[in-house]
């Protein structure tokens, strides 16, 4: 478990340093953000009461297909200098590469949420500074990056990879983004705890479950 | 310690590019394997590097089946392959402590100088491997398979790309790891670098070792005729025939 616990670390480490130096995933993924944060600014005409009930579902979109470009960019920089092969060599169990993946797209869409909220406030006067808004956009990028994960380093492998991973990924995303868009809602406009709580369960377990199943059949996955 | 490679049968769709392969290498010994295009050499290196399943047979370790699920297994094995294996935006030496720390190894920045060192690359371990030549990868790429110390070294091509000084020098690390007992298998076709240091040549035709021979017994001459087909059956498969 040590070991285990050592090439993660390692592995957050070397791909956080090289997003650092390359910024190929955050600049895409922030740049798109911003873009779509601007066509639905200029798309919808809000009231301030609607605002509230619709800046959970303008944002999680943003996140979501801001986090599809980062997932696909994720494994490619691995499979362009082959050092997929190499890394599967030297872990001391496969499911570490899958983990530490999750965690540096987890983190990069946190970053990526981190920049954009604010300019959301900027844009449709409304502040989204909420500590339970914000651990929901903590609990569905952690779904997101589990499931995420798991289905990229599946379509690496082919041709049509681009394509593949959105078509693979979204349908397993629906509940999560039902709890995310239910929850936060909830939460912006101030509903009973009680109406959100189950939302916040189904997202807790989804992580939970997802991440267990992806540790378990990472290697099944990626092995030829 | 011995590597044996025991009935290993690989097929890609309808195409059989292993087909019941039998190899055995000794300690301290550099085999290198010959073939043309499409023999089946990186194949073999892929089975016994644990990246590809065969169909069939078994791969021997020490006298005991390898089982890649093991780390210790895969981590007995160093790889050189056609690409390189590197981070292009992280640096030489950033490239080096990537893998000295996901093998454990000493990661000071002694002891990945030295690594560099050995491959002649110590003047350009800060720079980024974006920057590098195809030949300086290449020396890289040696030097992150040396790293750990492997037990078994495969090596695709080693020379591609290295001048006549790196070749020299990678034939000196060669050496290196024949005397420490080590086992190295690799493929290749510049044969007048590799004929000095081989211990024995191994020839893959249609999916089999179909001539291995002792470095004594060869000419480069005769490397080159029987690459270019230029020899009428080789001596193996003559007695094959015969019997």
């Amino acid at each position: 478990m040590k070991d285990w616990l050592h090439s993660v670390r390692t592995l957050v480490w070397k791909d956080l340093l090289q997003e650092w130096r390359s910024k190929d995933m955050l600049t895409a993924m922030f740049a798109f953000a911003i873009l779509t944060l601007f066509i639905f600014n200029y798309a919808m005409e809000l009231s301030p009461i609607n605002r509230a009930e619709i800046a959970a579902g303008i944002i999680w979109v943003v996140v979501v297909f801001a986090g599809t470009l980062g997932l696909n960019r994720s494994f490619t920089a691995e499979q362009d200098q082959g050092c997929f092969d190499a890394l599967v060599m030297a872990v001391p169990d496969v499911s570490a590469i899958y983990f530490g993946k999750m965690l540096t797209n987890w983190l990069v869409m946190l970053f990526v949420s981190v920049l954009i909220v604010p300019i959301y406030s900027l844009l449709y006067n409304q502040s989204l500074f909420n500590a339970g808004f914000l651990l929901v956009l903590v609990l569905g990028a952690w779904c997101y990056s589990a499931a995420g994960t798991l289905i990229a380093g599946m379509t690496v492998q082919t041709r049509m990879r681009d394509l593949l991973l959105p078509i693979l990924l979204f349908p397993i995303l629906m509940p999560v983004n039902m709890a995310v868009v239910k929850s936060a809602s909830g939460i912006l406009t101030a509903a009973p705890f009680e109406d959100v709580q189950a939302w916040l369960v189904l997202l807790a377990a989804y992580g939970i479950i997802v991440t267990t199943v992806s540790i378990m059949v990472f290697e099944y996955v990626i092995r030829e | 310690m011995t590597l044996a490679i025991r009935q290993v049968t690989k097929t890609f769709g309808q195409h059989r590019v292993l087909d019941a392969l039998d190899l055995d290498v000794q300690q301290g010994e550099l085999l290198c394997l010959l073939g043309r295009n499409g023999a089946g050499k990186t194949t073999l290196l892929k089975i016994l590097a644990g990246l590809l399943k065969p169909e069939a047979g078994s791969i021997w370790l020490d006298d005991r089946v390898v089982n890649y699920s093991e780390s210790n297994a895969r981590h007995a094995i160093g790889l050189v392959m056609h690409q390189p294996f590197l981070y292009e935006h992280l640096t030489g030496i950033e490239n080096l402590r990537f893998y000295a720390r996901i093998y454990q190894k000493p990661e000071d920045d002694a002891a990945l100088e030295k690594a560099l060192i050995r491959v002649g690359m110590q003047r350009f371990g800060g720079k980024p491997v974006r920057a590098y030549s195809r030949g300086m990868k290449q020396r890289l790429t040696i030097a992150r398979a040396l790293l750990h110390n492997p037990r078994v070294l495969l090596l695709d091509e080693p020379y591609t790309g290295l001048d006549l000084q790196g070749s020299l020098l990678f034939n000196q690390l060669m050496l290196e790891q024949k005397q420490q007992g080590h086992i190295v298998i690799m493929t290749t076709h510049d044969l007048s670098h590799a004929l000095p240091i081989s211990s024995r040549f191994a020839f893959l035709a249609r999916g089999r070792v179909v001539e291995d021979l002792t470095n004594g017994d060869l000419s480069l001459a005769y490397l080159e005729d029987w690459l270019a087909g230029r020899l009428a059956k080789p001596a193996l498969e003559q007695q094959k025939e015969g019997a």
